[in-house]
């Protein structure tokens, strides 16, 4: 009896160890999955933020060029635009001292002319001022006039830089053919043309 | 050994056994425990290692296109430059042809 009681005992504790076993070996393959898991959800994790990483880093470059760039167009624009102004500042310089040019008279007299003629009065009245010009440089303008228009000649030149106004006896109808106002009508040829001379666009 | 005996015997193995099994359980619930732990710190270095790469994507952007910038710096420079040459070749002649449209046209 003593002996089969003794194998039952060792019987019972070779189970419960058998048990204990099975249950660590569980654990351990269950660490084993814990932590390939583990691996792999931060293996993706990182690969996510790498990936968003690429983008930001992306979005800064381009963020830091183009800043760059569009003030880098600014600036380029700004400079052209001085350029251009500075030529037309030569331009209106020379347009008020043309009363020293060579080509005054015929200029005078084209620019009356065109002015009555839009005006298309019996009786236009045709205002003349340039810097520099007296009423005898001016006397051949009647020629050009019609048999009832009227010559005012300005002591100072007209719009600033000079030029030629004719209007209707009523003052209804105004032509202005002043320097100025030449300007501002071709003011984008102008710019065309600048532009195309000195930078060749 | 009386029968008693034989019943307390193994009443007490019998306990020993649940001992034993408990134990390990215990023991089991440990090592998952640390797996757990162990599987938080790798993620942890992981997204700590991807932290810094990331970091290190970003400057070496930032550096790039600052470099970039700086290239464009020095390229609108050259452009001022040759624009600046071009108008003090050729502004008398645009003068006179802006002229020539003003006064002509």
């Amino acid at each position: 009896m003593s002996e089969s009681l003794d194998k039952l005992h060792n019987r019972i504790l070779s189970d419960a160890k058998l048990k204990a076993d099975e249950t660590i070996r569980e654990a351990q393959a269950k660490v084993d999955q814990i932590i390939a898991e583990a691996r792999q959800r931060a293996q993706k994790e990182a690969d996510e933020l790498l990936a968003k990483a690429k983008l930001e880093a992306e979005a800064v470059r381009r963020s830091i060029l183009s800043s760059k760039v569009r003030a880098n167009r600014l600036r380029v624009l700004d400079e052209k635009n001085r350029i251009v102004q500075e030529v037309l500042g030569g331009v209106e310089e020379k347009l008020s001292n043309i009363a020293k040019s060579s080509r005054f008279g015929e200029t005078v007299q084209r620019f009356v002319a065109e002015a009555v003629k839009a005006v298309d009065s019996d009786q236009p009245v045709v205002r003349l001022g340039f810097k520099g010009s007296s009423k005898q440089n001016l006397d051949s303008v009647s020629k050009v006039l019609p048999k009832g228009s009227k010559l005012v000649f300005e002591e100072d030149p007209v719009d600033g830089l000079g030029g030629v106004v004719a209007s209707d006896a009523e003052g209804r109808i105004i032509f202005n053919n002043s320097f100025r106002s030449r300007l501002e009508r071709l003011d984008s040829q102008l710019l065309t043309l600048i532009a195309s001379t000195i930078f060749g666009e | 050994m009386s029968g008693i005996d034989a019943v307390r015997k193994i009443v007490e193995t019998e306990g020993q056994a649940r001992r034993i099994v408990d134990e390990a359980k215990v023991r089991a619930q440990q090592i998952i425990s640390q797996a757990s732990q162990e599987a938080e710190m790798l993620r942890q270095e992981a997204l700590s290692s991807a932290q810094k790469q990331r970091e290190e994507i970003l400057r070496v952007a930032k550096e790039k296109a600052e470099a970039e910038a700086r290239q464009s710096d020095v390229e609108t420079e050259q452009l001022l430059k040759n624009y600046r040459k071009l108008a003090e070749a050729r502004r008398d002649d645009a003068v006179s042809k802006a002229l020539e449209l003003i006064l002509g046209g």
